[in-house]
């Protein structure tokens, strides 16, 4: 890994001052979270997977920790550590090194140390208002840094949220599918399933115990699998209960017994996963999409305008954001809004910054209950890399 | 530089008997130098080869790190150790000896859990009932990694096992487990069946040739002669 030198170093200090200003005269309070984390509960937040990533330790006792990954998640440990019910209004900012392993060797693009500035607001209740706020104080405090060539790139799990409630489909697969959103490639395969034959679920499954299950019938469905496993001689090994079980083979009797998808739903899904469009298009290409097809999302869809509309009253340059519906599919904590800034110099592989609404963070962290919260993080190494690519 | 090939082989077991037999066939036969219970060795009659006898495990560290020429372990062990175990070293012949599967293992009670994909389903259910993510015990966190991730399976959390990894649910250190296993009789006296997708990698026993390490021509004389006596 290249050295930083004495020159890059100030530059990214005098930056992050004004970063900083901009979060802090914007309300945030400015906050300076571990670096060294417990392991266990970024793991249990950032899954398995991100494990691969994160430089996870032994100490001298034994504890198994972290070298944080990135600064949202202490920012919320913060947060708890002061309110443990989480669920109080607050605003905070921070800079500082966050750590990931590069498993194809570290390189200027692919630190394996990087300097994040963000800001987080947690407990807000007028939800586009605060989204809003997160998106026009990190345009401004890029724009104070030097960053004038940008897009900004929005996308709305809320409206696909919507999009799925209004299609004509048992509960579950609705969570199904919204589990699998982050996971495109099993996400098709779900929707084939569905569409295809979900009948053929109950292929395997011991058919005289699938005959005799009825959903209506917990607790007669619960004995008869019980039963069933005391036939087969097999004692249950673990803390998973037969109640679980029966829980969960009881989805699966409904999904076998139920109507496939109809066509016409699976189709409504792929044609809203389609839509691209400049932000203040996208609205009415969705109006259309969805009365073409019969469908009404009108409340998510009054909640991306007015988003749009408090973003340009806070002076973000909205003509200047493209929709994606698709976007977001990578980063499994967002639950509704995420954008993300995007700059020619750097291209869309590295965005300069990017955030977004994840209510269900705080309880993975710790919190009794989901708690609203919306933040954006700056790689600010790339601000830099851009801002010089730039004048330079 | 080194003038000398370094032939890794397992130092102690049935996989130390295996190796010294499947060589003595083809008219190379191991010997140690020195104490009998020291770990360095030769083969008969060729110069220009050290024999070092080491723990099938540390082979394939020896190849990944260019310490051994030549190396005979477990397809399992290199790809665990290595995630880009092709461009680091080459399995050159697969010996027929130290079958082994590593495979996905649920309990056998988990009638609705047949495939990696019906575990993804539950994954979200197991949240609600225990307030955490089912744990999967291995030693092979690597390889779990990324079979997981292949089949879409997130929403779980590894503990690392080192040994009687098959014995972690019943004892409730784990809810599921990621081991070796060659006829099953293990599992199933656990109360674990394999999952019908959930075959990470048909194992066995490997000569494997390191790019790593350094080579120059009188070790890649001693190669070919190894490998030609051994029929690759």
């Amino acid at each position: 890994m290249v050295a930083e030198t004495a020159k890059s170093f100030e530059a990214l200090e005098r930056q992050a001052q004004t970063l900083m200003s901009v979060f802090v005269k914007a309300g945030h309070e400015a906050v300076a979270p571990s670096m060294i984390q417990p392991a266990d509960v970024f793991l249990d937040v950032i899954g398995e997977a991100l494990r691969a990533r994160t430089y996870v330790f032994t100490d001298h006792d034994g504890d198994e920790l972290c070298l944080r990954p990135d600064l949202t998640v202490p920012t919320c440990r913060l947060h708890l550590e002061r309110h443990p019910t989480g669920n109080v209004k607050a605003k905070y900012c921070y800079n500082g090194p966050a750590f990931r392993f590069q498993p194809q060797g570290a390189d200027s693009v692919h630190p394996r140390e990087f300097r994040q500035a963000g800001i987080e607001a947690f407990g807000g209740t007028d939800r586009e208002k605060s989204e809003a706020q997160i998106v026009a104080t990190t345009v401004e405090a890029l724009k104070a840094a030097g960053l004038t060539d940008f897009k900004l790139r929005i996308g709305d799990l809320g409206l696909f949220r919507a999009v799925l409630k209004a299609a004509q489909m048992p509960e579950r697969w609705r969570m199904l599918l919204a589990h699998q959103f982050w996971h495109p490639e099993a996400f098709r395969n779900e929707l084939g399933r569905l569409s295809n034959g979900p009948a053929k679920a109950l292929q395997g499954l011991p058919a005289d115990l699938v005959a005799s299950l009825d959903p209506a019938k917990r607790a007669d469905s619960e004995r008869k699998v019980a039963k069933h496993l005391e036939s087969q001689g097999v004692d249950l090994v673990g803390v998973r209960s037969v109640s679980e079980i029966t829980e969960s083979l009881l989805g699966i009797v409904e999904d076998g017994r139920a109507e496939p998808l109809a066509p016409e739903t699976a189709q409504l899904i792929e044609s809203y996963l389609g839509v691209t469009a400049p932000a203040r298009a996208a609205g009415a290409r969705l109006k259309d999409l969805m009365r073409d097809k019969g469908v009404d999302i009108t409340g998510a869809l009054d909640s991306f305008h007015r988003r749009l509309q408090l973003m340009a009253e806070a002076g973000v340059d909205v003509v200047r954001a493209d929709f994606t519906a698709e976007f977001g599919r990578t980063l499994e904590y967002y639950t509704g809004f995420v954008f993300e800034v995007v700059s020619p110099a750097l291209g869309p592989g590295s965005p300069v910054a990017g955030g977004g609404r994840y209510d269900s963070l705080m309880r993975s962290a710790g919190s009794p209950e989901d708690v609203p919260a919306v933040g954006a993080a700056i790689h600010t190494e790339r601000l830099l890399a851009a801002i010089e690519g730039t004048t330079g | 530089m080194t003038e000398r090939l370094v032939l890794a082989v397992p130092s102690k077991g049935r996989l130390m008997e295996q190796t010294s037999d499947m060589m003595a066939a083809a008219g190379l036969n191991l010997r140690k130098t020195g104490h009998e219970r020291g770990y360095r060795g030769e083969i008969e009659g060729l110069d220009n080869i050290d024999v070092a006898y080491i723990s099938a495990s540390e082979i394939a560290w020896y190849l990944k790190t260019g310490r051994a020429h030549l190396g005979v372990t477990g397809e399992d062990l290199v790809r665990e150790q290595m995630s880009d175990a092709d461009d680091r070293v080459e399995f050159v012949k697969k010996l027929g000896f130290g079958h082994a599967d590593v495979v996905v293992a649920v309990p056998t009670g988990w009638i609705d859990v047949r495939t990696m994909s019906d575990l993804d389903g539950i994954a979200q259910q197991f949240r609600r009932a225990h307030g955490r993510w089912y744990r999967v015990a291995t030693k092979y966190l690597n390889l779990t990694r990324r079979f997981f991730a292949s089949k879409g399976v997130t929403d779980y959390r590894i503990v690392e096992s080192l040994g009687a990894t098959e014995g972690t649910p019943a004892a409730g250190t784990a809810d599921l487990i990621v081991d070796i296993t060659t006829t099953g009789e293990t599992l199933k006296a656990n109360g674990l069946k394999i999952l019908d997708d959930g075959i990470i990698l048909n194992s066995e026993a490997n000569l494997v040739v390191s790019n790593t390490a350094e080579w120059n021509p009188r070790v890649r004389e001693a190669q070919n002669e190894i490998l030609s006596r051994l029929g690759v």
